[in-house]
């Protein structure tokens, strides 16, 4: 009996590995992390990754260099914060280039007040709570 | 055998953090001095427990949430509940997409409260679209069905509402909202009595507090409209001030309980958005201050009338008008987010007052939580 349970437990560890070590395309990468500011100049749905649902990408100019940034928020993100062009963020996230286009996936944003997590220190999405979910979610008596 | 069932239960727990793409737990503690809220305060501490998981397969997610609320002075008001859900987005276009949500969710309190136990289903259909770079419109359909442990309270409700807003160059936004409900009462020929002894909190002759009338034709049915205004500006990625506003109005209807109660954390099936009409006018500030933890301070006040209601004095004879109730409400809210840990702490004064004795009642409301999050999955 013991014995089976220990070989059921190392699997789950096992199966826990292997999620850990799976990536796609491009991911999270903390050493290439950085943090801009600047100001919103487009918001757009857009694929991103194979079989997951369309991204929310704000284009960002970077008030210091006036750079632009495409910054990967998350996909339920789009339905619970409205953003608008001409508002100001900050933006933490891991920087990678396509085609001479500067990329960002957010891990942090600082908006109107408000720090949205959008994945931990090591990269992995938070991106729980669509919609309903946030409905539901529940951190005391609203009354 | 019960060691099989034992270890199976021990292995599910174990396994599903370790599928599931988010794990959380959190524990909050509450205090207040006025759990039933009304003219006859009483302390107690509520500590609640909490799990969240969730898991994306593909475009779907799955979720589930559950939580256990123990009361220290009254545990007959403890309760647990349960939710499991899923929800898929589907993008129209590259400025619009669809949000589509189904919960099933059960809530179920010790013997005494057991009238108040339900099974309920809800659908959300949303849509969001970008009108122009900084004009949104959204829209959103809620269906909810509830089954109570007693079946008088049990109902289908549909929520319809729709917002624009517009953001314009001084940070300011403006948001116009139009909301409309309807809750069905599914047993309209029922009339009974639901008995809430003095034990709970009810004193002074009103024990037997909720009353479902006996007139089986009357229309079991409530519709309410309400507009909402909202104009917020923000000063920089640091503050954010809003100051909003919201008129709601019963279109036909009434309450069909002799009564409207709260009570705190512990939700009753006689007081919610459909048992009121009337206005609500508040202000909020946000603020990251230092070590980014976050601040929110909100004031509200609110005028409402509970349609069918007729208040009673406290030996429950009637006074001949329907209840009505002005609140003023002060809140404040810290959080601090770390990498997998959130502390929250909140503070909520209330003054309710009343043209019912009973629901003419102060209450402070004090909350402390920790919340620990492990996220798993694909790192995209």
């Amino acid at each position: 009996m013991r014995k089976g349970f220990c070989v059921i437990l190392l699997g789950l560890l096992v199966f826990q590995s292997a999620v850990f070590c799976q990536t796609t395309g491009h991911f999270y990468n903390v050493d290439t992390e950085k943090k801009i500011y600047g100001t919103i100049q487009r918001i757009i749905m857009e694929p991103r990754y194979k079989d997951a649902s369309p991204f929310l990408i704000v284009v960002i100019e970077e008030k210091k260099t006036k750079e632009m940034y495409n910054v990967e928020i998350s996909p339920v993100r789009f339905f619970t914060h409205d953003f608008h062009k001409g508002e100001e963020l900050e933006v933490t996230g891991s920087q990678y280039s396509t085609d001479g286009q500067k990329n960002i996936i957010a891990r942090q944003i600082r908006y109107r007040g408000e720090i949205i997590m959008l994945r931990d220190k090591k990269g992995f999405p938070a991106w729980r709570g669509g919609e309903m979910k946030q409905r539901k979610r529940r951190k005391g008596k609203r009354f | 055998m019960r060691r099989t069932i034992a270890l199976f239960f021990v292995l599910t727990v174990v396994s599903l953090p370790l599928t599931a793409d988010t794990f959380s737990l959190a524990f909050f503690q509450y205090r207040t001095d006025n759990v039933f809220q009304n003219a006859y305060p009483e302390n107690d501490q509520l500590s609640s427990l909490n799990f969240y998981l969730d898991k994306d397969f593909s475009k779907i997610s799955l979720f589930a949430e559950g939580n256990y609320v123990y009361a220290h002075q009254h545990p007959n008001l403890s309760y647990s509940y349960l939710d499991v859900g899923l929800d898929y987005l589907y993008p129209a276009s590259e400025k619009s997409a669809f949000y589509f949500a189904l919960i099933g969710q059960g809530m179920f309190y010790r013997p005494d409260y057991e009238d108040f136990n339900y099974l309920s289903f809800n659908f959300l259909g949303a849509f969001k679209a970008y009108l122009s770079p900084t004009s949104i419109f959204k829209t959103n359909y809620i269906l909810e069905y509830k089954h109570y442990g007693n079946s008088l309270f049990n109902f289908i409700s549909h929520s319809l509402d729709a917002s624009f807003d517009a953001y314009f160059q001084t940070r300011t936004t403006i948001k116009a909202e139009l909301s409309w409900g309807y809750k069905y009462y599914l047993n309209s020929e029922a009339s009974e009595e639901v008995p809430i002894e003095e034990e709970h909190g009810f004193r002074g002759g009103r024990g037997d507090i909720i009353i479902y009338p006996s007139t089986a034709d009357e229309d079991q049915a409530i519709q309410i409209c309400a507009v909402k205004g909202l104009i917020a500006q923000g000063i920089g990625s640091r503050v954010g001030f809003n100051i909003s506003g919201m008129k709601q109005w019963t279109l036909s209807g009434e309450n069909p309980f002799s009564s409207a109660l709260e009570f705190y954390m512990v939700e009753n099936p006689s007081y919610d958005r459909f048992s009121w009409q009337g206005y609500q006018i508040g202000s909020e500030l946000t603020v990251l201050v230092p070590w980014n933890i976050e601040l929110k301070m909100s004031y509200t006040k609110s005028e409402k009338e509970f349609p069918g209601i007729e208040s009673l004095d406290l030996e429950g004879n009637p006074l001949g008008v329907t209840r009505q109730d002005t609140r003023e409400q002060f809140e404040a809210r810290l959080e601090k987010n770390f990498s997998r840990i959130s502390l929250f702490l909140s503070y909520i004064t209330i003054d309710n007052q009343s043209n019912d004795p009973l629901f003419d009642w102060q209450g402070n409301f004090l909350s402390l939580g920790v919340e620990w999050n492990v996220f798993f999955g694909v790192k995209k």
